[in-house]
Parts: structure tokens; sequence; C-alpha cells
């Protein structure tokens, strides 16, 4: 008899939603055997026997052959597991509002909760308040290298004030960032704190992301965090697809997103992480942004804003209840505000080139329907260019992300990438189409047949392409327009899905009518064009 | 149906056995306790300054200060003591010092002991007891004598004056007016399965007035145990809270909770199976879980896992596991 394993379980743990993946070695590679996803509320155990019980009836030669037994036997099996964790809070100060700003946009994108003030405006007696917040677990304080004029008259006052909260309150993670690093030794003998006092870069205005926000990430985000798995599982993607992969993840506490690429030249692959908790499905306390913002979306909800901020605390409750009829559709709505935020703590996204793969994740998307996942993707995240969507359905990416080295890591997603991803299909979107007459047509060459569609620029334009057909479509642009690059005809490979082929003919950025009810229409026959075929 | 069925039910805690309470604490607030100390019901834990202001002070010869420690000024004449301050931080050759001229006494709402005082954060307290869970706690800690009021909603004109001192249980829903009268009439706190948006904002509002106002009223605490819409309480929290009635309890925020010392009530668990539906068209219904039967279609084509519920009436009813809850 082996030792070893031909069977073992991969679970994430999330805020809202616990799933567990039994993967099996069949037919000489791993392979999905099968995935349940529950509440967060579920005993994890009781999840897995069920996962079990259900791979036995399904195929009980294949469970017997990966020794899958009823009842508890399945509990026994190895597992690969992450574990989503509530983002902690971090207080950001400054000594200008002018330093503070890029300081607040690298935090907030890096996994962090945050609370910010700068001295020239606040009194020392509310930033103190502030920094002594029970909730505040970490002081991020930065200038910039060297500090402008207008901060460093404020900077020793603010480092007086700053090195009094770390001694009465030792257990604090101090980030000194840019020239703030020259008042290190005001905090006195750094190493006798229980919390650590380091150094950082500086903070850069318009660029988000660098080397402050990999530490941050680094100091948010523990060693099993199913966010920081996705990263490196976003990694071992791009590489085995050879592709660009954009992975974006909805939760319960927060969003990501992952754009990794694989290495050139022999090159290693590269990855920007960002972890947004200001992105979580529901927040804590909507407030009128958020509760705006979802009524934007939403066809059913948008006048009664008391009732749509009732729905919003009862989701943050309970997030899996009410998940039918109009809890659905509210559901999808809170999910594109909160790619909305994603999107807006990310702006550095838009200035990379675009991903060829969309990959989405994340418990908001487990009752959705595929084709509306893809749609709403698209909606909020868009940008000109063709590109995949996908969906990590059973939730592997992040347990698969988590395997320590890269080689194995790589090996397992090429096993099983097949089933790892569920493919919703391709959308292109071209950008600069004059309204009012056709834009062009497209002809679709796949499997020995062949679609001409005529483009109507302002709706959609659906192509049936099923999962697993790859075809070519050649579009003839009457004017020029932006479609990756700036032309009038373009050929592109394309790949079916549940949602197929959909020419994207909106505007980019979408424009939605004010009027709710002329924009609750608009949403609805978008949405209903992936539904029935039709096109809107 | 198999006790493993049951494990698929998200579980939500009855009673927490173990509760540990934080009052928060401003610069300035003066700790009246130490970690380790003894407190009783009403015995006074903070002094909270209403209208803090920092002031520059140098220090007395032969005294080091230490941020976050105490800064005692000299007494007034006719006074033995003279006031204190908050020690913050040094700047430009002088201490900057936390005070204020008038402070309101907060007091313990139960019995516990002190695990951990951090001027300028906050003071952590276990009580003797143990507690009811709820989601929010608005206004501030109170503690009363836990009355029965309405089934349903409770409205303005069905508080009583003689319901003064009390913490008022009710079953569904009550409005923002009816809150404010409660808490003008001395009644202490209360109760309520759910608590709308725009009762919640206006009640804040008011107790953000009431706050502002020279001569305050006694604490008021409004306990949400469900969440924002209209459902009745679960059986097995009535159940609690009817064993509860006529005795002292208390109403914390930070958790938010209902806290009771009653060593000798034996709160029995709720059976295994016993669930009850949050929401849908059979919202606030309890029944026994039958078993899970998997994905099942709902309105909508949305497919959801789901288990099958035994209702009172004798129907069945399947029904998506999120939306059920079960006590633990």
């Amino acid at each position: 008899m082996t030792s070893e394993p031909r069977a073992f379980l991969a679970l994430d743990t999330g805020a809202a939603t616990t799933v567990a993946a039994l993967i099996g070695r069949a037919g000489g590679r791993w392979r999905l055997i099968g995935a349940l996803s529950m509440p967060a509320g579920a005993d994890v155990e009781a999840v897995i026997t069920a996962l079990g019980d259900r791979a036995i009836d399904a195929d009980p030669r294949l469970a017997a052959a990966l020794d899958v037994h009823r009842g508890e036997a399945a509990r026994d099996l190895p597992r690969l597991e992450v574990t989503s964790h509530a983002p902690r809070r971090l207080a950001v100060v400054a000594g200008s509002e002018r330093a503070l700003a890029p300081l607040v946009a690298t935090a907030s994108r890096s996994g962090w909760r945050t609370v910010s003030g700068e001295i020239e405006s606040m009194d020392p007696l509310p930033m103190a308040t502030m920094l002594l917040d029970a909730d505040v677990t970490g002081i991020l304080v930065g200038a910039g290298d060297p500090p402008a004029a207008d901060e460093r008259r404020k900077l020793a006052e603010l480092t007086a004030l700053i090195a009094s909260i770390a001694e009465r309150r030792p257990e604090l993670t101090i980030i000194l960032a840019g020239g703030m690093a020259e008042h290190l030794g005001a905090f006195g003998d750094v190493g006798r704190r229980k919390g650590e006092v380091m150094l950082g870069p500086a903070a850069t205005r318009d660029v988000p992301g660098g080397p402050l926000a990999d530490l941050l990430i680094e100091l948010a985000l523990p060693h099993d965090d199913a966010r920081r798995a996705l990263g490196t599982g976003a990694i071992a993607l791009a590489e085995v697809l050879d592709r660009r992969v954009d992975v974006v993840e909805i939760g319960f506490d927060g969003g990501a997103r992952a754009l990794a690429s694989p290495g050139v030249g022999g090159g290693p692959a590269t990855l920007d992480l960002a972890v947004v908790p200001d992105a979580a499905l529901a927040p804590p306390d909507p407030d009128d942004s958020v509760v705006d913002r979802v009524s934007v979306w939403s066809s059913t909800w948008g006048a009664d804003r008391h009732r749509l901020r009732d729905r919003l605390r009862e989701l943050r409750i309970a997030p899996w209840s009410d998940a039918i009829s109009d809890g659905a559709t509210l559901r999808m709505a809170a999910a594109r505000a909160a790619l909305g935020r994603l999107a807006e703590w990310t702006p550095e996204w838009n200035d990379r080139v675009g991903p060829d793969l969309v990959v989405a994740t994340g418990g908001v998307w487990a009752v959705a329907p595929a084709p509306s996942i893809a749609l709403a993707l698209e909606d909020v995240l868009r940008r000109p260019g063709a590109r995949q969507f996908a969906l990590d359905h059973a939730r592997i990416l992040a347990p698969l992300g988590s395997i320590p080295d890269a080689d194995e890591r790589r090996a397992m997603v090429m096993d099983l990438v097949d089933d790892l991803l569920a493919p919703l299909g391709t959308f292109v979107t071209p950008a600069g189409m004059r309204p009012g007459r056709s834009a062009g047509s497209v002809v679709v060459r796949s499997g020995g047949g062949e679609s001409r569609l005529d483009l109507m620029p302002g709706g959609l334009a659906l192509v049936d392409l099923p999962p697993g057909t790859a075809g070519v479509a050649e579009f003839r642009f009457r004017d020029r327009v932006s479609l990756g690059g700036r032309g009038k005809h373009f050929a592109i490979d394309v790949t079916g899905g549940l949602a197929g082929l959909v020419v994207d003919l909106r505007d980019v950025p979408l424009r939605l009518p004010d009027r709710a009810d002329l924009r609750g229409e608009l949403l609805d026959a978008w949405q209903s064009v992936l539904v029935t075929g039709r096109d809107a | 149906m198999t006790t493993l069925d049951t494990g698929l039910v998200p579980a939500r805690r009855l009673i927490a056995t173990q509760v540990d309470a934080r009052f928060s604490l401003a610069p300035g607030d003066r700790a009246l306790v130490v970690p380790g100390d003894s407190v009783v019901v009403g015995a006074p834990i903070i002094e909270r300054l209403r209208d803090a202001r920092l002031d520059e002070l140098e220090a007395p010869d032969g005294v080091e200060p230490v941020p976050g420690s105490r800064w005692q000024l000299p007494a007034k004449r006719g006074t033995t003591a003279g006031p204190t301050g908050e020690t913050m931080f040094f700047w430009h050759d002088r201490w900057r010092v936390t005070l204020g001229d008038v402070a309101d006494a907060i007091e313990s709402p139960f019995a516990g002991i002190v695990r951990d005082v951090q001027p300028g954060t906050g003071i952590t307290i276990r009580a003797a007891g143990r507690g009811i869970p709820g989601v929010v706690a608005l206004g501030g800690p109170t503690r009363g004598r836990l009355q029965t009021g309405a089934d349903g909603e409770l409205r303005s004109g069905g508080i009583d004056v003689g319901s003064a001192g009390t913490i008022l249980i009710v079953g569904s829903r009550v409005d923002a007016e009816t809150l404010t009268r409660a808490r003008a009439m001395g009644i202490s706190g209360v109760v309520v399965a759910g608590l709308s948006s725009k009762e919640r904002r206006d009640f804040l509002a008011s107790e953000a007035r009431q706050r502002a106002a020279l001569h305050r009223l006694p604490p008021f605490a409004v306990l949400v145990l469900d969440g924002a819409i209209r459902r009745p309480l679960a059986g097995a929290v009535q159940a609690v809270l009817a064993a509860l009635a006529g005795h002292e309890v208390a109403i914390v925020t930070d958790p938010p909770m209902l806290v009771f010392d009653r060593p000798n009530l034996v709160i029995p668990e709720p059976p295994h199976d016993l669930v009850r539906i949050r929401s849908g068209t059979l919202a606030g219904r309890e029944g026994r879980f039958v078993k899970a039967v998997g994905p099942r279609r709902f309105a909508g084509g949305v497919q959801l896992e789901a288990g099958l519920v035994h209702l009172p009436d004798g129907t069945m009813a399947a029904v998506p596991l999120g939306d059920l809850e079960r006590f633990v």
C-alpha cells in the first residue's frame, strides 16, 4: 500500500463562506473531484464529511480508488488550508495634507483599514485620541524623502506626539516612512519594545503600489492568509498559461487584485498585489456613499434608501441569508459597488498592459449566475481590449497558492488548470465608436463554421461560443477604434464560455442614465442578453 | 437525520460564558480602578471629561512626567486636592497635558474583575456572569431590572412611567421616538430584535444632543439582537429573557451584550436540531431540521444548498441553509 496520499482537501475558510474541495489523483494527474461551499458558521468537519459522502455517491469506484470512505474518514485526508482574517486598523499620519494623501492611498490598498490625520489641520488632542483608539494596531507616519518645506516644520512636533503614543502603547507597530526615518532616535531603545518600530520607503504620489505597499501588505497579512496565497497562486497560473492574469476577489472583509505576468526571456514572473478592505461586499456601517453606489447598480433598489441600507446591514450580519429573488439582485449590485471601490483604490491597474485573463474569485460569486459574474467584472473594471473571463468556482486557487515550493505549486496548478477555472467567455471591448450608425462588422470563425454580426454601438452583441471551443474573430470597423492598439481591422483569438463571445459596444467608461427607472431598464436589458442570448 | 447534517446549519452562540467588556477612555479621562481590582455593581470606574483641552505646563521640580500618567495640579484654596490631567507629550520645553473642568462619573453596570487599564484607550473588566450576545448596542453601558415589554412593536404611548429603572424587552421593532421617550421616562434600556437604519440614525442624533446638554439624563442603551429588519425574537433567546425577567441585568456596548449574573440559573442547551428561519417567506419561524438535501433551485433560478425543516404546523419546507441558524 502506497504511503503517498491519493487525495487531499483544499480548504478556504472565509469570513462568510467555507469552501472545501476534494482533489484526487486520477489518470496520472491531480484532478478536482468535487467542492462544497457553505456559510461560514457551519461546522467545517461536517462540510468535509458531506463532501466526502457526495463524492462516494457520485462515483463509488473513484472514491474507493482515492481512499475516500463514507462517514468521518474524509476528515483524515491531508489538507491545504488558507483563512481570511479581518483587516486590522492602521492610523496614518503626516505633517501635511500633501504628504498624507499618498500614504493613505498606499495603506488602504495594502490590507489595512485606515484612519488618518495631518498635524497641519488636526489638533494634537484629536490626533492623540485617534492614535490611542483600542482598534488601532499600527501607526504609519510618513514624510517626503527629503521632506518638503510645508511638512518639515511640523515633523518634530508630530514625532514628539507619536513617540509618546509609542511609549504608552508598546504593542503598537510603528512604521516610519520616507523622511521620518531621521526621527528614529526619538523612539528610544526600539529593541525593547514588544511592537516593532521599522523604517519604510516614502510613499509616491499617484503610485500607490511599490515598496511601501509591499511592506504594509507583509505586515497586514498573516502567513496563512487567503489573499496572500492568492497572489502566489496567480503567479503559478500566469506561468502555467503563459498569460497575463488578473485575479479579482470580492469577499466579506475586503477585496483583492493580483495581476501576475509570466517571466520574459527566462526572467521571473511579476506580481502586483492589492488588498483593499474598503472593497468589502457589505461594509460594517454603510454610509450614504455606499448606499448610493449600490443603488446605481440596482434595477430594484434605487428608490428606497432606508430599506436598502437595512438590507445591506443584514447582508453584513448574515451574508448567506436572503440570497434569492431581490436578495440575489441586491447581492450583485453590492458586488458591483465593491468592485468599483476596488478599482478606485487600484488606479494604477489601468496604466499596466491589460490582462489576457480575468479570474473572478470570492464568496460573493458562490450563488451568482456565471454570465452575470463576467458582466459585472466587465461593467466595472472596463477598459478597451479583449480578454477572457473565468471563475475560480471551487476557490482552490488560494489553497494551491499556499504550497510553499514554487515548482510543486506550478506542477499542481498545471494538473488542475482545466478543473479550477470555469470559462465564462471572451469580452471584446472597442472604444471610440461613433454612436447612431453601424460601427462595422465581425466575422467569427470557429469549428468549421462562421458567424457574421453587424456592430451597432450602445449594446452587447452575443456570439454563441460554448466552453471548450476556440475561434478567431475578425473585426472591421468603419472608424479607427481603440482595441488594445488603435486601428480599423483586428483579428483576435477568442475562446468560448458560459457567456460565449460578447462584443461590448457600450461606452468606456460605462455611462448610465441618472434616472433610476431608465438605468434599471438598461441594466436588466444587458443582463438578459447574457441569460437569453438575445442581443441588446 | 444525522447530527452531522445539523453541523451544516450556521451556528450562533446563545450564551457567552465569559464576558470581557471594554469601556473606552479618551485622553484626559481618569480611570478609577487598576488591574486586579474587584468592582461591584454601580462602582465608579471612570471620570469622563466633558470638554477636554490641551494645556502647556512645566513639570514641577523633581518630577519626571511619563506619557499616559496623571498630572497633578496644585490644590486651589478651599480644596484638599488639585485637579488632575493626563500627561500627553513633551514639546518646546513644556508638557502637553489634557485637562477638563467638568467630569462625569461612569459606573460599572455589573460586578467583575478589572483585567486591563490603558490610559487614553480603555478599561477591560471581566464580568461575573454570562451574556446574551447581540449585533450592536447603541448608547452607553447601563443596568436595570429586566422587564417584558411588548411582544410585537412597542409604541411611544405604551411606555409606563412605572418602568423607570428597568430594561424593557421589545419583541420585534421599536422606533426612535419611543426610544427617546423611554429614556426621558427613566427607563434604563431596551432590548429589541431589530432596529431599522432610519430609527437608528434618529436615535443616535438624539443621543448626540443629549451628550452635548449640560444636564444629562442617566445612561441609556439599546441592544439589538438580530439585525435591521423586523422579525420576532428567537424562541431560545425569549426563554432565557423570560427566566431573567424581574432580575438585574446590564447592557454593554463593547461587545454588544446583555450581561446577567445568576450562577444558579440553569440554561438548557437548545435541542441540537432546532433551527430558526432568519429570512425569506418563512422568516421568524422555527422548526426541526430534518436533513440536508443538497442543491435546490429556488425562486429566480438561484441554486442553493438546502435543508428540510419540519415546522410546528406539521408541514415540511425546503429552506436554503444560509437562511437557517441554530443556537449553540
